[in-house]
Order: structure tokens, then C-alpha cells, then sequence
């Protein structure tokens, strides 16, 4: 199947269930392939609505969303999502979260397993391959809960990388990060929107480790798009 | 004699077994509301059955299953007030279920019938459930070890495996349906009012033993089976009510562990702060 956009949503307007007002207002939005979006705007902007909306974990109340061509209302937005990476804010474990980093990217595979079968030998290539991307090959067999927030991030960034997504969408990506962790998570997904040709989403309330890498910039603000309508 | 009480014990450790593994399901992926509406709902479904004259194994696992589903639907669609609506289901169930009491003709509480019910018998279990909590735990086995990653996906981060492509609403309705099945066929042994306690105290036990995921299910299911047996051994020897026996001693057992593990932490703490002497 080819596509020329990972996400395209008209005129979408979405609510939180059980709140009258709506979290984000009549947004027009086209990712297209092979470039890096950078979604930037003050907390409450709505700039996480956004990302679950394209993801289809929150559904338009007015509008449409489409991820690779498939309505996010509709129950095949599933294989859809397959061909996705996801990084959420909230990513920490507590400290008595016992998964090991290596079962935490295992998991990435989960979706694409059927029923009984086990990690073969090219997942566990593709393991090691974005374990050493991000720098956490020495983190593979330690408790994710044991480590650092930036630890950790980087963990769940590598389980999003190992699927090798289409689209890749990234919430704060950088919140728990040194100067130095954010250079290399900016240049790696950079590489990746490069190599692979994938789109990749990311939403930052802090564009400076970010914004020289990015090919398009979104502004939001109160729910609305205020900024790069351009890409509409 | 033997015979009997070994088919009760039989039973027993099944039951136990099968509430604790569930119980660490439903906890952990954050539907313990549901699970305790469906029971209710497994209380209504065995009270309605004393009115038809039917198996009220058989009329509990249609009620609860039937509103596993329910609720199981209702989740997946539904963010705000999902609480609410169990809550309603709950409600709804325990009055059924009194009103079906009321009913039934059943005129004395102490009577086998009405005991399976509401606080479980020794008397009500027979080859023929015993057949069906084997069968029931040899398919949740089964299913637990068909979608081994996908639940094991779904146990660390619900939100991360919904958007990566698991299909979450098929398997939490699937661990609904199972609750339903379980508690269903617990409820002759502990009573439709305390089948929860083997659904939540062996979990919650647990929670105080280990802190891996996995050996949180293990011992869940272990003293699941421990708390079932030894309650049963115990109402038996002392001719108390078998239900509530089983709670005491769950609860006993949940006791335990809590001031094992403060003990513990506090000699650790005290080995922590003690200075260290050279020489």
C-alpha cells in the first residue's frame, strides 16, 4: 500500500468526554511522508489532543481524521496504528516496575505477533540495533523502573524506533533529557525521517533541541492552529 | 467422607486458583469496579435461578457473563462515568437479587439452595463442577499463553499498546467474560456476597510479596488456592459458614503479609541508617 500523508485531519473538533468545551477547535492538519513536524505551543494548547487524535485514541466529534487512509472511527484503524510508533508524556515507571528494558522494547512487537508465537532471531537483531542507536545497550537486562526519567525515555523511544514505523509520534520527547540526550534523540530521529522516508510527529512546548532538525512548524494555541496552516 | 471432602478441597484449590490469576488481571489493567459489578450481577443470576428451578451456577454464569459484556462494551466506548454505570449495574444486581430471595420458595435462609447463593456450601459441589472449573481454567490458560505479549503489553502500558495496534477492547472484554465465568462458578463454594474477597485479598497479598508482574501472578493464583483450601478445611472442622471462612482467613493471610512487609522495612531502614565503623 502507498501513501503520500500519514495523517490528514478536516475541520476536526474534539471534546473530552463528559467536558462541554472542546479540547481542540476546527483543526486542519496534513502530515506528509518523509517529513519531520514539530508541534509547539504553551500548556493546555492542545497539543496532545492533536496527537491522540491522530493516533485515533481520542475520535473527532466534528470532522474528519485519517491515519494512512483509514478513518480513525473505524475498527481498522488498528492495522493502521500498526504501522505507527508512539512515545506518550506520561512514560515514567515507578521505582517498583520490574520489566527489564529489553522485555519494554520486546513489547513493540506485541501487534505484529500471532497467536503463540515468541521474538524471533531478527527482532532480537533489531533489539540490539536501536539499543545501541540510543545508547541504552548497557540498560538492556536492568528494571525500567530502576532507572533515570531520561533513562527511561530513551527506552521507550527505542521500543517506538524498533517497529520500525511509518509514523512516528513523539509527546514531549525531550522532557526528561540532558543537553546531551536531546542532541542525539533530535539527530536520530532526524536520520530516521531520512532513511526510512517515515513521517514523524513531535509535540515540544520547548523547541530548542528540536527546531533545526524539524522541516515543518505548527503553532497552537487554546485548541486552534495559530501557526503553519501552510501545511493544512 | 474422604471422597466428598476431597472433591470439596479439589474444588476449592481450583476455585481459588482461577479468582487469584483474574483478580491480578483485573487489577492490574485497572477494572476492579467491573469485576465487582459482574459479581454482583453472578449474585442476581444464581437468586433467579432459584425462582426458575434451575442450576444457579448455570443462571449466575449468564447474568455475569451477559454484563461482563455489558460492561466490557460500555468501557470501550465510554471514558467519563464508566465508574457510574458499574456502580448502576452493581445496584441493580444486589436489588434483583434480594427481590429474586424474596421470591424464590425457599423459606428458610439455612437451606442448601439459598446457602449456595449467599454465603456458599460444602454440600454444592459435585464431579460436575469440578469438570467445568477444570475446563474453565485449562481455556483461560490456554488464552493467557495464546496472547502472552500482547496481555503482557497491555499489563505495562494500556495507552502505548492501544496506540501501537493491540486490539485492547477485544482482550479487556475477553478478561471480563473470563471474570464472569470464574466468579460464576466460585460462587457455590464462597456465597454470591464474598466471591470478591478471592478475587482482591490474594492479589492484594501479593502486591506485599513481590514486585514483578509476573511473580505478582504467580503467588496471586498460589494463595488464591491456599486461602480456598484452608478456609474450607476450617469451616469444616469448625461448621462455620464456608464463604466467610474463606474471607477471614484471605483476610488473615493479607494481615500477615502487610506487617511481614512493614517489619521488613523497617529492620531494613535501621541496617540503612546504622553509621558504618572502620575496624
Amino acid at each position: 500500500m502507498r501513501f503520500s500523508e500519514a495523517v490528514k485531519l478536516r475541520n476536526v473538533w474534539v471534546a473530552y468526554s463528559g467536558s462541554d468545551r472542546p479540547a481542540m477547535r476546527n483543526i486542519n492538519l496534513t502530515v506528509p511522508l518523509g517529513k519531520l513536524l514539530l508541534i509547539t505551543g504553551p500548556n493546555g494548547a492542545g497539543k496532545t489532543t492533536l496527537i491522540e487524535t491522530c493516533l485515533g485514541l481520542l475520535k473527532p466529534y466534528r470532522g474528519s481524521a485519517y491515519l494512512f487512509g483509514v478513518d480513525t472511527r473505524s475498527w481498522r484503524i488498528r492495522y493502521a496504528r500498526r504501522m505507527c510508533g508512539f512515545v506518550p508524556q506520561d512514560f515514567m515507571k515507578p521505582p517498583f516496575e520490574a520489566y527489564t528494558v529489553r522485555h519494554v522494547i520486546r513489547l513493540g512487537f506485541a501487534p505484529y505477533k500471532s497467536i503463540f508465537e515468541s521474538l524471533t532471531e531478527d527482532e532480537d537483531k533489531r533489539i540490539r540495533w536501536v539499543s545501541e542507536l540510543l545508547e541504552i545497550e548497557d540498560l538492556l537486562d536492568r528494571p525500567i523502573g530502576t532507572l533515570s526519567g531520561g533513562q527511561q525515555q530513551r527506552a521507550v523511544i527505542a521500543r517506538a524506533l524498533v517497529r520500525k514505523p511509518k509514523a512516528l509520534f513523539l509527546d514531549e520527547p525531550f522532557s526528561s533529557l540532558d543537553k546531551e540526550g536531546r542532541r542525539l534523540v533530535s539527530s536520530v530521529v532526524r536520520d530516521y525521517v531520512n532513511t526510512e522516508n517515515a513521517s514523524v510527529v513531535i509535540v515540544s512546548h520547548d523547541v530548542n533541541p528540536i527546531i533545526d532538525y524539524a522541516d515543518i512548524v505548527v503553532k497552537m494555541e487554546n485548541g486552534r492552529i495559530v501557526s503553519g496552516e501552510d501545511y493544512a | 467422607m474422604l471422597e466428598f471432602l476431597g472433591l470439596a478441597i479439589s474444588a476449592a484449590v481450583l476455585s481459588g486458583n482461577l479468582c487469584g490469576a483474574i483478580g491480578f488481571y483485573v487489577q492490574r489493567l485497572k477494572i476492579t469496579t467491573l469485576s465487582f459489578s459482574v459479581a454482583h450481577a453472578a449474585l442476581a443470576g444464581a437468586s433467579i435461578g432459584l425462582i426458575l428451578n434451575i442450576d444457579p451456577v448455570y443462571s449466575a454464569m449468564i447474568t455475569a457473563v451477559a454484563s461482563a459484556l455489558f460492561l466490557g462494551i460500555v468501557f470501550t466506548r465510554i471514558e467519563y462515568g464508566r465508574e457510574l454505570i458499574s456502580m448502576a449495574v452493581f445496584s441493580v444486581s444486589s436489588a434483583v437479587a434480594i427481590f429474586a430471595i424474596y421470591l424464590s420458595n425457599v423459606r428458610v435462609l439455612a437451606t442448601v439452595s439459598i446457602a449456595v447463593v449467599l454465603w456458599g456450601s460444602l454440600l454444592a459441589i459435585t464431579v460436575e463442577k469440578l469438570i467445568l472449573l477444570l475446563l474453565i481454567l485449562f481455556i483461560f490458560v490456554l488464552y493467557i499463553l495464546a496472547y502472552r505479549i500482547q496481555i503482557d503489553s497491555m499489563l505495562y502500558d494500556v495507552k502505548m499498546a492501544e496506540a501501537e495496534g493491540v486490539n485492547v477492547q477485544m482482550h479487556m472484554l475477553i478478561m471480563l467474560f473470563f471474570a464472569g465465568l470464574i466468579i460464576s462458578s466460585s460462587l457455590r463454594l464462597t456465597g454470591g456476597f464474598l466471591v470478591f474477597t478471592l478475587l482482591y485479598n490474594p492479589v492484594a497479598t501479593s502486591f506485599q510479596i513481590s514486585r514483578r508482574a509476573h511473580m505478582q501472578l504467580l503467588a496471586s493464583s498460589i494463595l488464591g488456592a491456599v486461602s480456598a483450601s484452608s478456609g474450607l478445611m476450617v469451616s469444616y472442622i469448625l461448621d462455620w459458614p464456608v464463604g466467610a471462612t474463606i474471607a477471614i482467613v484471605s483476610s488473615i493471610i493479607l494481615l500477615l503479609a502487610y506487617t511481614a512487609k512493614i517489619i521488613a522495612e523497617a529492620v531494613r531502614r535501621r541496617c540503612l541508617s546504622r553509621p558504618y565503623r572502620l575496624g
